[in-house]
């Protein structure tokens, strides 16, 4: 559903990524970890088109980014710590505005984004500017913008970093939920725990390159290490810390 | 590009700006207040000062032997006081004079000479001009003092037996032919367009800044980016709601000038009167709107380049002080609209808004001036829409110049509207002047040459080249169909009628007449030049490399909008303007608009190519030959000619050859793959 082949960006003379490849199946999350700079926002946002492969390719749902970027966005939730809200538009305002870039039709707008506010409980604050939100309410509409228009694959840039351990556990059973309805996720987080808990497979990413790749146990087992953090650490903490 | 989309994100922006309580108040609330409260209280203390002026006695100084006369006339009818009498004048005259007057002990001085005797006694009258009171009150002595010295004139020539008026062998009389609405335009002429020009820039400003830089700044833009919409689209629906919030702004404004005006006009010149007629407002607004479209334009490439609110501030700073320097020029005695003045962007809107307040504007004169500035407004546009695309500047604002101006960020990928559309604007700006030049140096035979071959056919094709898109399917160089070739041969044989019909209802209105009988001169009535040549330069020259630019290289960028409205109507407005005179801009629409159609449904460039050729072949032949001219201008000729043009137009329609689908305008992310 999610797929990156090669990918590879650079910024003049900067490589920020290369030669990324990896890819998340149907009812799947995987886990993208790596160290600040390792490159897993240049990663996410080529992989939701927001920035230009120098070379490689992106897949979603198997829309590539040539020709096919409206299929390809249509097709994915997109959220990173650099996609704000509209700090003067209220949560419902903001749901209403996507779902309309997305084209939902009217009579189906109102009910979808009703369903949002219920399923993310943003009820209470729904009309409220989001400039006046607490950092896990503004999350939480966040997120719902990202469902907006029931896209089968979501791309999620640190969701849980910062939230209270109620926001984030409430998250992780709404992504949790969003597998068992079949969606694919590619998650990228700090919170090993979290990455821990909820990944199937985990991909780790260093100065731009892939490392390791697979299912938690066999990337611990790979690395000698009983937890992902040692695993992480053992991979990457050394050459961090240096 | 899809309106809905545009519709959806200009609604969001206007929206959310409006909710910005900084952005309203700058834009809205602090003028509106200003102008009130600055013309009420400018008004009230410029009555209160003048009341008090006329309230106060002078107080004069009389050194020497000032005439005891002229002292009670001055006395008596400047109603003043000798505060200083004098028998001698003092050493240093002057700096006595600046003490009294800045000390306030007197307001004028008046000085004789010791020793100075009747048949001529000089008399100096010394006030300060840069003190209010002293210049006022100098008025009021003066004034007295010379009608005095007329009087002993007088008292004279009666004595000597001679009449008074003989001591004025010239009785010379000054009067301003200006009455009090004139001295009204002229001072509104001063004002006004510098006026304007400032508010549209200041009222811009925020509502530019908080869609660009403060986008950026709250991450938002990027946001936008994941959802599916084309920066085209992006662009569009931001630069509509800056567009309208600064108008909205500016009107807003002028309106609280309007009214604080109307309420202080004792602030006003004495004497003057100032009232705009619907016309010249309507042709104001007019002018203005296009310097409007690139000054916001302008801001929003230069806003979206910063990284913060803050940076953004100190970035559009500078453009706020080029547009009021543009708009001082209102103030410069000598300013006036010449070719020169008309290239330069918003000098010219600022210099044509003064004509048409005091009065000076023609037609041609505002065609030229609305040509040009829309040809910049143009290349502001398609500027700021480079910005939007160049990936760089949206998600971090670093080193992106190179990419928003080099053209290979788009080469091989075909052309595309905004780049039709600066085409097109350069090459406006390329025709006027140079065809101009051509006239003037050249005469008629060369400036056609030059025209058609310099202006269009050599710069279309070099402009293919430069951003190496296949010339002969971006310019459409086929053969139609056989359905194709049976539409061209009916609409080449009435097309020409939609012109003559739309010529037919122009000449109603004032002007159009002259325009036609010059223009029938030029195209040959008086045998300036041979048939076969006014055929080949007026005909065929321009049915092949008219039609090859505008339904070939305008119509190539524009048809990948997306929408075939925007391509035809485009194209044709286009093609319109370079015919620079109104009528025969709206004219050579009508025929754009068909020719463009043709084009976008036969998939070929030829059967407008021969409907363009027989059009002004037909208009040749009319002037020429007086029984064409009376047969092409019968009713049941333009008739027949209308209903085989519809029939023709029907059979062109889905007349063009299958081939692939166009690949899409803009590009799927925010700039090709650098490979």
């Amino acid at each position: 559903m999610i797929e990156a082949r090669g990918l590879t960006k650079r910024f003049g003379e900067i490589v920020a990524a290369s030669d990324v490849t990896f890819s998340v199946g149907r009812g799947e999350v995987v886990g993208l970890l790596g160290p600040n700079g390792a490159g897993k926002t240049t990663v996410l946002r080529m992989l939701a088109g927001v920035l230009t492969p120098t070379a490689g390719d992106v897949r979603i749902a198997g829309h590539g980014t040539e020709g096919e970027a409206f299929e390809l966005k249509r097709s994915l939730g997109f959220l990173t710590g650099d996609t704000a809200l509209y700090q003067r538009l209220t949560p419902r305002e903001v749901l209403r505005y996507f779902g309309r870039l997305h084209e939902i039709p009217e009579p189906a707008l109102a009910p979808r984004v009703d369903a949002l506010v219920r399923r993310f409980r943003l009820s209470e604050f729904a009309d409220r500017p989001c400039g006046k939100l607490s950092a896990g309410q503004k999350q939480r509409a966040n997120i719902a913008r990202a469902f907006v228009h029931d896209p089968p694959a979501l791309i999620l840039d640190e969701p849980t970093t910062a939230l209270d351990v109620v926001t984030g556990r409430f998250l992780l059973e709404a992504f949790r939920e969003a597998r068992a309805a079949g969606k694919a996720i590619l998650f990228s987080t700090h919170v090993l725990g979290d990455a821990e808990a909820l990944c199937d497979r985990v991909v780790l990413l260093h100065r731009g390159e892939v490392l390791d790749q697979g299912t938690v146990e066999e990337v611990c087992a790979r690395a000698g290490a009983r937890t992902l953090t040692d695993a992480f650490l053992a991979r990457v903490g050394d050459e961090v810390a240096a | 590009m899809r309106p809905r989309i545009v519709f959806h994100i200009f609604r969001k922006d206007l929206v959310e700006t409006l909710r910005d309580r900084r952005t309203v108040i700058m834009a809205f609330v602090v003028p509106a207040l200003i102008y009130p409260l600055l013309f009420t209280l400018l008004g009230s203390v410029a009555v209160d000062k003048r009341g008090e002026l006329e309230r106060t006695r002078a107080r004069v100084a009389a050194w020497g032997p000032v005439p005891d006369p002229v002292l009670e006339a001055v006395t008596r009818q400047a109603r003043a006081d000798v505060v200083d009498r004098r028998a001698t004048p003092p050493a240093d005259v002057e700096s006595e004079a600046r003490r009294l007057v800045s000390s306030k002990t007197a307001h004028v001085v008046l000085v004789t000479p010791a020793g100075a005797a009747p048949p001529s006694i000089p008399i100096r009258v010394l006030a300060d001009s840069t003190n209010v009171d002293s210049d006022a009150m100098e008025r009021r002595v003066a004034r007295v003092v010379q009608a005095q010295g007329g009087e002993l004139l007088r008292q004279r020539m009666t004595t000597l037996g001679q009449a008074p008026a003989a001591a004025r062998p010239l009785d010379v009389s000054e009067e301003d032919l200006a009455d009090a609405t004139r001295r009204g335009a002229s001072f509104a002429a001063a004002l006004l367009p510098y006026l304007l020009l400032v508010l549209v820039a200041t009222s811009g400003f925020y509502a530019a800044l908080d869609l660009t830089a403060g986008e950026k700044e709250r991450g938002t833009l990027q946001t936008l980016l994941t959802a599916p919409v084309r920066s085209v689209e992006i662009v569009a629906g931001k630069y509509l709601a800056v567009l309208a919030l600064t108008l909205a702004a500016t009107v807003c404004n002028l309106g609280s000038i309007a009214l604080a005006l109307a309420r202080g006009t004792a602030a006003m010149e004495a004497g003057a009167r100032f009232s705009l007629g619907l016309a010249s407002a309507g042709a104001i607004f007019l002018t203005v709107l296009p310097a409007a479209l690139l000054i916001v334009a302008v801001l929003m490439a230069v806003g979206v380049m910063a990284r913060s609110y803050r940076e953004g501030q100190s970035y559009l700073m500078p453009i706020l002080l080029l547009v009021m320097l543009a708009g001082f020029a209102s103030f410069l005695p000598g300013a006036e609209l010449s070719p020169g003045t008309a290239l330069v962007p918003l000098l010219d809107v600022t210099l044509l808004v003064h004509d048409i307040l005091v009065g000076k504007a023609g037609a041609t004169q505002v065609m030229v001036v609305w040509a040009v500035s829309l040809a910049w407004a143009a290349i502001g546009i398609v500027l700021t829409a480079r910005v939007f695309q160049t990936e760089q500047v949206l998600l971090s604002g670093e080193k992106p110049w190179r990419d928003v101006f080099s053209p290979g960020v788009r080469s091989g990928r075909g052309l595309t509207p905004g780049n039709a559309v600066l085409f097109a604007a350069l090459l406006l700006v390329l025709t006027f002047y140079g065809s101009a030049l051509f006239e003037r140096r050249t005469g008629l035979v060369p400036m056609i040459l030059g025209t058609q071959l310099g202006f269009f056919l050599v710069p279309s094709v070099l402009w293919c080249r430069l951003f190496r898109v296949p010339l002969r399917e971006t310019l459409q160089l086929r053969w139609p169909t056989g359905r194709g070739w049976a539409a061209t041969v009916l609409l080449a044989g009435g097309g020409w009628s939609v012109g003559a019909a739309v010529w037919e209802q122009l000449l109603r209105f004032p002007g159009a007449r002259a325009y036609s009988d010059w223009l029938g001169e030029l195209l040959g009535k008086q045998g300036r030049l041979e048939l076969g040549t006014a055929l080949f330069l007026v005909a065929l020259l321009p049915a092949v490399a008219e039609e090859i630019t505008f339904r070939g290289v305008v119509l190539a960028g524009l048809r990948r909008s997306g929408s075939r409205w925007i391509a035809v109507v485009g194209s044709a407005l286009v093609f319109g303007l370079f015919h620079f005179n109104p009528y025969h801009v709206v004219a050579a629409t009508a025929v754009g608009l068909l020719l463009g159609w043709v084009a976008l449904e036969s998939g070929s460039i030829v059967p407008g190519m021969l409907i363009h050729l027989v059009n002004n072949g037909v208009q040749v032949l009319g002037e020429r030959l007086p029984a064409v001219g009376e047969r092409v201008g019968s009713p049941v000729v333009v008739g027949a000619a209308l209903a085989a043009t519809a029939l023709g137009a029907w059979l062109a329609r889905g007349s063009r050859p299958p081939m692939p689908a166009p690949v899409p305008a803009v590009p799927v992310s925010l700039s090709a793959p650098r490979r």
